[in-house]
């Protein structure tokens, strides 16, 4: 099968702070196809595609080599224009994250600030891409209400028509259905097939089926290296390396262990906070710890209160149709 | 019962009435105050004292009206400065400069906020007081012959010069509670705000301030608050005139705790002044009260939120 190349990452090399997360990383992802990147926690997946839209600036202390040509342009180029850039490239999170105002105001607050003004624009691209991420027939009657009363899947998808507002033309997603439960992860994945016949996917996933059911090409990272790449058939019907095929056969040890579990079940605000921080301040200096949690809200507030903590949270997923897994680092 | 027990106990009890002690402080002055304020109360209504301009103790006329003006005076022009000044400040040290430059620049705005009063005093009457004198008020009267800026007072002694002194003293206030309050504000909405092709004042504008804006309003208060009470810098430099209503920035101001510094204790023969000066120290008691509850609950209702 032969792919036409969207965007071409050449010999990019990442350091945070003193510590090189990405190794002179050199790939063509294809146009209007879904690339999935697969690879254990804290191998470097979302940081290479944050460092797709240079998302990756925000981070203090990252120093970047290498090109990234995003339609023949080194997005890297000190006269890049960046908000141009981040035009053109749609970004969905790991935890969807409305924007502090109503559903209307979240899916046009891309186009407001592209310069779209008048009311009736606006009114018809909320209406187009709400319905392109299926969540109008949900919301269309209280299209002014809080996007934060929303629920999580729903949340997503709002994400979803917020990003292609913009009328992008690549759309990451930063493991974007791994917080949600199984009916709203499989709208978004029905989602990413219809649109990749319009735009260039490129996805991180922690599953391997949702690679196998989405993706046409596969990228496999494992410690900031390429350890292999290739059309999603072949990749996983005939693996090369010998770490690609352990870990798509499951055998692969995470090169991360939880080093604490701790379950929150039946544990609602704050005291899943107080017992999340006292759980992590007993942990030295960059050990992991596990937390389940059974209660919604604390599936967004608890990484987030952590994190103002000043602790990094590496992974959200849900494990069943009540229970979440939260990991998360001590700093 | 085991001595060591005893003893923990003990200590525990003490340290609860300690507390309890402290605590009650604040209370025990509201009702001192209005013990000793009450006399007055009770010879003329609280309308009369707080709206009437006559103040003559030594022939019973207790009008507070022209020092409560002075204060509002001060507390206004100091506010107005300080709320731009210290909310882009703040802006800045929390969005746009590098971690370095915040870590630096804030132990700095703390040292501000440690400075003793007197010494912001001497200052204004170093800088600020001729800058009013031979800059401001001949360039404002002449040019703005209209009210809030035509004065006939030619010292640099004014309301203004005590609003600009007790800007820089509230600066530190605001900026380091508005930039912990904008920091509260998750990252991710940053990095949605942003991954949409948002300029970094766009995010700012639609997003961060959006979420932080009863924060900030919160910081004006607690600053506002600390303007009302302050005493020593604007005494130096107000003006303090007695007989004089101010009707324009540019007039001397004598706002209430300068009343009170300046006149307890001395005149403790005029029956009632007493009385009348505890009415002053109570009302300002009560404002700063309110004005510090108002502020803390926004921040508290904020923190339940974000936790």
């Amino acid at each position: 099968m032969e792919f036409k190349t969207h965007i071409s990452v050449k010999n990019l090399n990442l350091w945070y702070g003193g510590q090189q997360a990405l190794n002179d990383i050199s790939i063509d992802i294809p146009d209007k196809k879904v690339t999935a990147i697969i690879g254990p926690s804290g191998c470097g997946k979302s940081t290479f595609l944050k460092s797709l839209n240079r998302l990756i600036d925000l981070q203090d202390d990252v120093k970047v080599n290498g090109q990234v040509l995003v339609d023949g342009e080194n997005i890297y180029d000190p006269h890049v224009e960046i908000t141009h850039l981040r035009k053109k490239i749609g970004l969905l999170f790991q935890r969807p994250q409305a924007l502090p105002m109503s559903i209307y105001d979240n899916v046009a607050y891309g186009p407001r600030i592209h310069g779209t003004k008048h009311r009736k624009d606006l009114d018809g691209i909320v209406e187009r891409y709400l319905k392109l991420s299926g969540l109008w027939d949900e919301v269309k009657d209280r299209l002014q209400g809080p996007a934060s009363k929303l629920s999580i899947g729903q949340q997503q998808r709002l994400c979803l028509a917020r990003s292609l507002a913009i009328e992008p033309e690549v759309i990451l997603g930063d493991e974007p259905t791994s917080a949600l439960d199984p009916i709203s992860a499989e709208h978004i994945e029905q989602r990413f097939l219809e649109l990749k016949k319009q735009y260039t996917i490129i996805l991180v996933t922690h599953s391997l089926r949702q690679a196998q059911r989405l993706a046409d090409y596969v990228i496999f990272f494992y410690l900031g290296n390429i350890v292999e790449h290739g059309p999603a058939a072949e990749f996983f019907r005939n693996p090369k390396d010998a770490k690609t095929q352990a870990y798509i056969n499951g055998r692969f040890i995470e090169g991360r262990k939880a080093d604490k579990e701790l379950d929150l079940k039946g544990t609602v605000c704050p005291a899943n906070f107080v017992k999340a921080k006292l759980a992590l301040e007993g942990l030295d200096e960059g050990k992991v710890l596990r937390i389940i949690v059974d209660y919604e809200p604390a599936v967004s507030e608890l990484p987030r209160a952590m994190e103002y903590e000043g602790h990094k949270v590496l992974e959200v997923k849900r494990l069943s149709a009540t229970d979440w897994e939260i990991v998360i680092q001590r700093l | 019962m085991d001595i060591r027990k005893f003893k923990d106990l003990f200590a525990q009890r003490i340290m609860f009435l300690l507390c309890l002690f402290v605590l009650n402080i604040a209370f025990l002055m509201a009702f001192g105050l209005y013990m000793r304020a009450k006399p007055i109360l009770e010879i003329t209504s609280v309308g009369d004292l707080l709206f009437s301009l006559s103040w003559h103790p030594s022939e019973g006329q207790f009008g507070l009206a022209s020092f409560i003006a002075g204060t509002l005076w001060v507390t206004i022009i100091a506010i107005s400065i300080a709320v731009p000044f210290s909310v882009f400040t703040a802006i800045y040290l929390s969005e746009y400069c590098h971690k370095k430059v915040r870590n630096t620049i804030k132990p700095v705005i703390d040292l501000l906020a440690g400075i003793s009063p007197v010494i912001y005093g001497v200052w204004g009457i170093v800088a600020i007081v001729p800058l009013v004198r031979d800059y401001l008020m001949p360039f404002f009267s002449e040019r703005l012959p209209f009210f809030p800026f035509v004065s006939d007072n030619y010292t640099g002694y004014a309301a203004i010069t005590g609003g600009m002194v007790l800007a820089v003293m509230v600066f530190p206030i605001i900026i380091s509670v508005a930039e912990e309050v904008i920091r509260t504000v998750p990252f991710e909405i940053r990095e949605v705000s942003l991954a949409l092709g948002a300029t970094r004042w766009q995010t700012i504008k639609h997003t961060i301030l959006k979420k932080a804006w009863p924060g900030i309003i919160a910081a004006v208060i607690l600053g506002l608050s600390r303007a009302f009470g302050e005493t020593m810098a604007v005494l130096m430099v107000a003006g303090s005139a007695l007989h004089v209503f101010p009707k324009s920035i540019f007039d001397p101001a004598y706002p209430l705790p300068a009343l009170i510094a300046n006149t307890y204790g001395e005149m403790m023969s005029v029956p009632l002044y007493d009385s009348a000066v505890m009415l002053a120290a109570l009302l300002l008691l009560v404002v700063i009260a309110l004005f510090n509850i108002a502020g803390w609950s926004i921040l508290m209702y904020i923190g339940r939120k974000e936790r």
